[in-house]
């Protein structure tokens, strides 16, 4: 019997290079990134924001979102989320403290600064999944059927960038302060500050210091014309992140690696010059082309033809022609005499003078057959906008509609909100106090409408009938009803109602 | 055993030493309460409730409350740290009581807590300082929750270090109870409020709730309850 005798080959030399090996880094990372996103801070986080988010998004911008706007809408959700990176990742890089276990992970091969680089890549994994998150709102957005405009790849980054941001804080607050109470202890103390200061709201260039830079208007503006440096803002959060961490691998010992000293002096080059771009202001181009868009608007519009019927619309708002034309044959098909026909122009406006700022209404157009229409679609903005359209179509131009103060208000209201799916609904969110009794007034683009105690009494009873019967008693009257000066009781002669009983002096 | 006439009746041998071992424990217990994590909230709860008369200007008394929450906030998440206690395992053994000795540990820090309260809240301008009761017990809750959380890491896990844990959720609620809770238990609501008396009958309940879940997590439970499976057969 033979024996066969095997050495084994005697392991070769390892001559490993100084510094971190890149696999023991990424095994860390991965590791890290499992533990830093399966933290019950972390999953909370996640959990509400996605919950809210899916909550939000479901009727956000009444299912005619702007896409210029939903960018900015993603933008404070992502807060949450970094406030739980930042603890959580404070408390695991002082895990290895807590446990004392700093000199066992002292013998390995990877240096303390490898360590740290593994934290900040699970730092980068959260930010990450942020992103799918934020990418997954916005398309839910641009999905909408009713969706117009286009978004801003730097407004979207905002998102993500900010809890790299905070990560990136948390790893270096833990370098800095080893004490376990630090972290929850300074997220308060930002908290109060960030909601005290915006109390204060500081205008000019310190506001853009803040991750996310909300604005204090609801007003919608041509993508071209919102002006908010919001590219700069980008590279200066990335600048500022990769501040923070280039900072936290130099004081756990990179200092000495050139790599590390390049890439902080790079991020520092980064932030300063994204604070420098963020603080300008509007930029002149833009100031003139919000000049230009306010008021000759004419100049920008592309038109199409429907029917009887001219749109015309800033071109990125062309595909919501189809739901403003569905809005006016609404109102015609009531509409008695030669306005079931006659030519009508709906041009749509905006002011954009006050950039963001401000919410402003406009000047009523003075030409005849003209409806204004705003930037914003969906909710109260249809009947406010069929309104218009009766007002038109009843008055002759916008101007003589804003000044109405007899009975053609009813017949008005009835042309814009009889053909609405429920009618009463409609008139309470038109009216500024949400009533439907007494006199109040009627939200507009342009000039609200007065409506008396007597007239809503009347319209009431009108919208009560049959919708045919009414129309019919509507198109029979036609003339007397849109005669100027005609009064409330005899529109309810007319009309075969009773004499409404309410007040009827318009104020 | 003869009861002697000098002693008062319930007086007994038995609680004399216990009151001896108390006395002999509050110098080591004051040693080992983390008074750095305490001072720390302390102080940015101060620095929290000065900002409104720091940054001068009127103070709206929306500011004036959101300070004194923020204060309580920060000096509940230091509490949260207060029944650390690295040699837990090892004193486990005193002839003392668990909830005593928790007992201790509170009553060496309520009065400095107490006189740090009134400071901060008269740190808030007059015009803005909202009601002194109303406003207490919402920082009392929140100091409440905090050790009924560490009291109940320390019953249920056996967890030597409680506080990180404890701050780190006590955090998370703090941050989404405004934006969560239903608008109709009025919690987080500004004074002047019409249902500000409403929402404060809400943080009494509150309150309660918390202190009697503070006062059952601190008894020693008779017997360690564990899992099944981590039992040994021997059942050790």
């Amino acid at each position: 019997m033979t024996t066969a005798t095997t050495t084994a080959p005697a392991p070769a030399p390892v001559t490993s290079p100084p510094g971190a090996s890149w696999a023991a880094v990424s095994a860390l990372a991965r590791f890290e990134t499992r533990k830093l996103l399966t933290r019950v801070p972390v999953l909370v986080a996640f959990t509400v924001y996605v919950a809210w988010t899916v909550w939000r998004t479901r009727v956000s911008f009444d299912g005619f979102p702007a896409l210029q706007d939903a960018d900015r809408a993603t933008q404070d959700g992502p807060l949450l989320v970094g406030l739980a990176v930042l603890l959580s990742v404070n408390q695991a890089v002082l895990r290895s403290r807590r446990h004392d276990t700093e000199r066992h992970l002292a013998v390995l091969v990877l240096p303390r600064w490898g360590r740290t680089v593994a934290h900040l890549l699970s730092v980068g994994a959260a930010a990450l999944v942020t992103a799918v998150c934020v990418g997954g709102q916005f398309a839910w957005e641009a999905l909408k059927p009713g969706a117009v405009g286009h978004g801003s790849p730097a407004e979207l980054l905002v998102g993500p960038l900010s809890v790299l941001l905070l990560g990136g804080f948390g790893v270096l607050l833990a370098l800095l302060v080893t004490a376990p109470f630090a972290a929850p202890l300074l997220i308060v103390l930002l908290l109060f500050l960030a909601t005290f200061l915006t109390g204060f709201a500081p205008d000019g260039w310190t506001r853009w210091l803040m991750p996310s830079v909300g604005e204090y208007s609801v007003v919608t503006l041509p993508s071209d014309l919102i002006g908010r440096p919001a590219a700069w803002h980008a590279l200066y959060l990335g600048g500022f992140a990769l501040t923070l961490m280039a900072a936290a691998v130099l004081l756990s010992g990179g200092a000495r690696l050139r790599t590390a000293r390049a890439a902080a002096a790079g991020a520092v080059a980064l932030t300063l010059v994204g604070a420098v771009g963020q603080s300008r202001g509007v930029p002149e181009t833009v100031t003139e082309a919000r000049v230009q868009a306010s008021v000759t608007p004419e100049k920008l519009h592309t038109c199409v033809e429907r029917d009887a019927t001219t749109y015309c619309a800033f071109p990125e708002w062309e595909p919501r022609t189809g739901a403003w034309a569905a809005a006016v044959d609404d109102v015609r098909a009531l509409a008695g005499g030669d306005a079931r026909n006659r030519p009508l122009v709906v041009r749509q406006r905006v002011e954009a003078r006050y950039g963001l700022e401000a919410d402003a209404t406009l000047a009523p157009l003075t030409r005849p057959g003209e409806v204004t229409v705003g930037t914003a679609w969906g909710g109260n903005r249809v009947p406010e906008f069929a309104v218009a359209v009766a007002g038109v179509l009843v008055t002759g131009s916008e101007a003589t509609a804003g000044e109405l103060c007899d009975g053609r208000t009813v017949t008005v209201m009835w042309l814009a909100l009889a053909g609405r799916p429920d009618p009463v609904a409609d008139l309470r969110r038109v009216r500024i106090d949400d009533s439907d009794t007494g006199s109040a007034i009627v939200v507009s683009r342009t000039e609200p409408l007065q409506m008396t105690s007597a007239q809503t009494e009347l319209l009431r009873e009108l919208l009560e009938l049959p919708r045919d019967r009414a129309a019919a008693k509507v198109k029979a009257g036609w003339a007397e009803l849109t005669a100027p000066k005609v009064t409330t009781d005899r529109v309810a002669q007319v009309l075969g109602l009773e004499k409404p009983e309410g007040e009827n002096e318009c104020r | 055993m003869p009861v002697t006439g000098i002693r008062a009746a319930g007086d007994t041998p038995v609680r004399e030493a216990r009151r001896g071992a108390l006395l002999t424990l509050v110098r080591p217990v004051a040693r080992t309460v983390p008074w750095r994590a305490l001072v720390a909230g302390g102080a940015l709860g101060l620095l929290a409730a000065a900002v409104p008369r720091l940054s001068g200007g009127e103070v709206t008394p929306w500011a004036g409350v959101n300070a004194l929450r923020a204060a309580a906030l920060c000096c509940a998440l230091g509490a949260a740290f207060l029944l650390d206690d690295p040699a837990r395992q090892t004193t486990a053994a005193v002839p003392v009581r668990r909830v005593l000795r928790h007992a201790l540990r509170c009553a060496l820090v309520l009065p400095p807590a107490a006189a740090w309260w009134t400071a901060a809240v008269l740190l808030v301008p007059e015009e803005a300082r909202p009601p002194a009761g109303d406003v207490t017990v919402e920082a009392a809750t929140a100091l409440a929750l905090a050790l009924a959380g560490a009291a109940f890491a320390v019953r249920r896990l056996g967890a030597d270090r409680p506080g990180q844990g404890v701050a780190a959720s006590l955090l998370v609620t703090g941050v989404l109870a405004p934006l969560l809770t239903p608008a109709d238990w009025a919690l987080f609501t500004v004074p002047g409020d019409p249902r500000w008396a409403d929402g404060h009958g809400h943080w009494r309940l509150l309150l309660c709730a918390a202190l009697l879940a503070a006062a059952v997590c601190c008894t020693e439970p008779a017997r360690r309850r564990t899992l099944r499976t981590l039992r040994s057969p021997s059942r050790t």
